[in-house]
């Protein structure tokens, strides 16, 4: 059901409602994880004030497993780690955070308006990111490895992870559809 | 005395001149042909180069996909970050 499509260069996604569900759920989720403050709204970020502002907060590595792996170290040595951590990380956040939010924008668009069933004219590089970032939270909480796919096929339909395992694998099908038109 | 001090010079010289690298790490997620757009994207490689990189990421478990300057190394990495891939520098292992 679930399809991208590119005309020229833009680009547009089918999907059915439950689909739609499934990721504004998913969007959600991570957009909490990721702490969505409201106040962010309210001013430019990028405005220096706010940017002192911000590095003077503390700024430590995060202990929540599926934050380590989407803002993680960026050296081996965890005071240099931490340094680049103060300048980065908030930035590097508030882009996953935006992305999401216009994901989210669209699909509750696409899920209050359930005749159209399209996202049209959406930007594909920014849903490959954010898909990307939603395929890597599910895979910390699943453990994803390897051998994955096959448990997956073999695990009995009453398992209560069998679901959550299909939205996995559904994404990366999701994303490799994608992808390929990105590169056409 | 004096070839004491010139090896030492020698030595502090090689380690100040050693450049920083960028290590892109492996990860069961991120999809091959993902990961081969990304560096295509970040580091303007062709698509064989970025294809190579990306395999040896995921038989060796790790490669390094740039050699330069620690500003540079920083940015990239951030720009990996970015993209989701899991990526760090540090200075080259070589001398």
């Amino acid at each position: 059901m679930s399809q991208f499509s590119r005309l020229g260069e833009s680009f547009s996604l089918s999907l059915s409602i439950d689909e739609a569900h499934v990721l504004i759920n998913l969007v959600e989720q991570l957009l909490e994880l990721l702490g969505e403050g409201d106040f962010q709204h309210h001013y430019d970020q990028n405005d220096p004030f706010a940017q002192l502002m911000a590095m003077q907060q503390e700024v430590v590595a995060p202990e929540d497993p599926v934050l380590k792996r989407l803002l993680p170290n960026a050296y081996a040595d965890p005071e240099a780690a931490d340094d680049f951590r103060r300048y980065t990380e908030p930035g590097l956040r508030r882009n996953k955070q935006d992305s999401l939010r216009i994901i989210r924008e669209e699909l509750t668009v696409l899920v209050d308006n359930e005749e159209a069933g399209v996202i049209p004219n959406l930007n594909g590089e920014m849903w490959l990111k954010a898909i990307n970032d939603l395929r890597i939270a599910l895979s910390v909480r699943l453990e994803i490895h390897g051998e994955s796919f096959e448990i997956f096929e073999n695990m009995p339909d009453e398992d209560p992870q069998k679901g959550i395992y299909a939205v996995y694998f559904w994404l990366g099908w999701l994303q490799e559809s994608l992808l390929e038109l990105l590169t056409q | 005395m004096s070839d004491t001090l010139t090896d030492i010079d020698v030595t502090i010289e090689q380690l100040l001149d050693r450049p920083w690298v960028c290590i892109v790490w492996d990860d069961p997620v991120n999809l091959m042909s993902y990961v081969t757009f990304v560096l295509i994207k970040i580091f303007g490689f062709t698509k064989e180069k970025a294809h190579d990189k990306m395999m040896q990421v995921h038989i060796e478990g790790r490669a390094v996909v740039a050699t330069g300057s620690r500003e540079e190394m920083e940015h990239y990495v951030q720009a990996l970050h970015e993209h989701g891939l899991w990526a760090t520098l540090q200075r080259d292992d070589k001398i």
